[in-house]
């Protein structure tokens, strides 16, 4: 395994670090790992480079690169959404492997935001056949409140917390905003917003539909809407997901993932997942 | 900005090429980042600090420690004497990438205590800026380990049975904090033309070493109310952009200018 520092892109070209495997295979997918947010490629406690790394030499492609304005790329002109340009930059990622290296099936990975981006992208372009996603757009369900509210319903302490959280979870929304040259000199603002569930619904059916495998890991940090693992199929229950939905829950696990037990874990689970897909 | 892989091959380091955008200077300026949660904190601080130090005309090279960051390893694989090797190696890198005659270093928390042993061996140091600098490792251990102590919530901050720290996702081995227990800038005499130590908040460590210094006839002092607070971690990762000081450097290197 080998890694090369490129830029993609003109005239301002995204950075990123492939992870070269010792053979490469076109006929294998090649794995796109993306930004959380505004952190840059490492990922969040390095994971993405654990990741490539791991998957590299297991003898998949990957590639982890920053988005225009992100960690290290510089920013872009243009009027395009966070969302428009984060489509057109992964698609012109995907476009570089294939024209370079021949690869044309695609598994991308991302937490939070990258998650976000990762369905996104997987909806537009084809060649994407499965995506990884950690803590992905969910929505409440029953047995969310059951399990949320059933064991502290007595206590009034409790009673009165859940008004901060109802709070916190309608606010807790994603958006990046950004000028262009003043972007070097501004701080990056940071809110996810949820699209409506029945949006979610039918991308998540049509990519189901295109056979797209999708690994949701959920963490303690997006517990405030998702709470065990089971949750997510009863979200959707006209999805008919067979085996190409697997679905994880950890408790332990914070949306950062800083606990080094925890990400060994999502390591391992991200990683064998992959590689189940990357034949 | 070029991203790219310098240094020995087998185990390369990665490092981010910011060239000037007006006249070249002929000197150059290294960034030497902070470690874990810290260094992810900073990443938008450093490439805003190098952006700005471009267009004075200064070629600026930020860079990642070994087993850090998209350097080559592991934390396993890694000892301080390689981070202090690291920014030798990076100032080398840059000198001779950019064509430059002499080298200012600016570091940042425990990048500012490993800058001052790596400018040791430098001989074209010229000026050495300690932004919210690690006095000493055993001021370091001792802050992170009075955190793991106070944050009793987070069970992923811990000190594990063979002595390794865990804290906010990246850990410092038991071997790490051994060999930073030696390294104390209050035993060192910098070697640098000019020596800049610049903190957010006044702290007793801060004061030590500002009044250790007071002799030196080639040390400042500044004091820049601002956020400082780089250990800290919120659900999101979030990231920490102290104008005020990126703005207080860039003015020392602006001052530097208009001396000449």
């Amino acid at each position: 395994m080998k890694e090369l520092a490129l830029q993609i892109g003109k005239p301002t070209p995204l950075t990123a670090i492939v992870s070269v495997p010792e053979t490469i295979d076109p006929n294998k997918p090649a794995v796109l790992i993306l930004n959380s947010g505004i952190m840059h490629h490492i990922g969040t406690c390095r994971l993405s480079v654990k990741i490539a790394r791991r998957l590299a030499a297991s003898g998949v492609l990957c590639i982890r690169f920053d988005l225009s304005g992100i960690g290290d790329s510089p920013p872009r002109t243009g009027s395009s959404s966070f969302h428009e340009s984060a489509i057109q930059e992964i698609t012109e990622v995907m476009n570089y492997l294939e024209n370079k290296r021949g690869i044309q099936r695609f598994i991308v990975y991302g937490l939070c935001s990258g998650a976000d981006a990762a369905y996104d992208i997987a909806l537009e372009d084809n060649r994407v056949i499965a995506i990884a996603q950690i803590d992905p757009y969910c929505y409440r369900t029953l047995g969310w409140y059951v399990r949320h509210y059933g064991p502290k319903i007595f206590k009034l302490s409790n009673w009165l917390s859940s008004f901060k959280a109802r709070f916190l979870s309608s606010t807790s929304r994603q958006k990046f905003s950004e000028s262009v040259d003043a972007e070097n000199l501004i701080m990056p603002s940071y809110i996810r917003e949820f699209p409506p569930k029945q949006e979610i619904e039918a991308g998540i059916k049509k990519l189901i539909e295109r056979q797209v495998s999708i690994l949701n890991l959920f963490t303690n940090g997006q517990s405030y809407i998702l709470n065990h693992a089971s949750q997510f199929k009863k979200t959707f229950p006209n999805i008919s997901f067979g085996d190409r939905l697997t679905v994880d829950y950890q408790e332990r696990m914070d949306h950062i993932i800083t606990h080094p037990e925890m990400q060994a874990y999502a390591v391992d689970l991200v990683c064998d997942w992959v590689l189940s897909r990357a034949t | 900005m070029t991203p790219f892989f310098f240094g020995n091959s087998a185990e390369p380091l990665y490092g981010v090429y910011h060239p000037p955008t007006s006249a070249r200077k002929t000197e150059g300026v290294l960034l030497c980042p902070p470690f874990g949660q810290e260094y992810m904190r900073s990443h938008r601080a450093f490439r805003q600090l190098a952006y700005l130090l471009n267009k004075l005309g200064y070629p600026v090279l930020r860079f990642d420690y070994k087993g850090t960051g998209d350097s080559f390893g592991n934390p396993d694989d890694t000892s301080i004497e390689n981070w202090i090797d690291n920014i030798v190696s990076a100032s080398e890198e840059l000198i001779a990438s950019s064509n430059v005659e002499s080298i200012s270093l600016i570091g940042l928390r425990l990048g500012g205590l490993l800058a001052t042993y790596a400018c040791t061996r430098l001989d074209n140091a010229k000026t050495l800026v300690l932004w919210d600098s690690v006095v000493s490792g055993n001021c370091y251990i001792s802050e992170l380990k009075d955190q793991i102590a106070a944050s009793s919530e987070h069970d992923s901050n811990f000190v594990d049975e063979s002595g390794n720290l865990h804290f906010n996702g990246f850990p410092i081995l038991k071997k790490h904090i051994e060999a930073l227990e030696h390294l104390d800038l209050l035993s060192l005499t910098p070697n640098a033309k000019r020596v800049i130590q610049i903190t957010s908040s006044e702290n007793t460590f801060q004061t030590e070493l500002k009044e250790h210094w007071n002799s030196l006839p080639n040390a400042t002092y500044q004091c820049v109310p601002a956020p400082g607070d780089w250990n800290y971690v919120d659900d999101f990762g979030g990231i920490l952009l102290p104008q005020q000081v990126i703005q207080a450097i860039v003015e020392c290197f602006s001052q530097a200018e208009g001396d000449k």
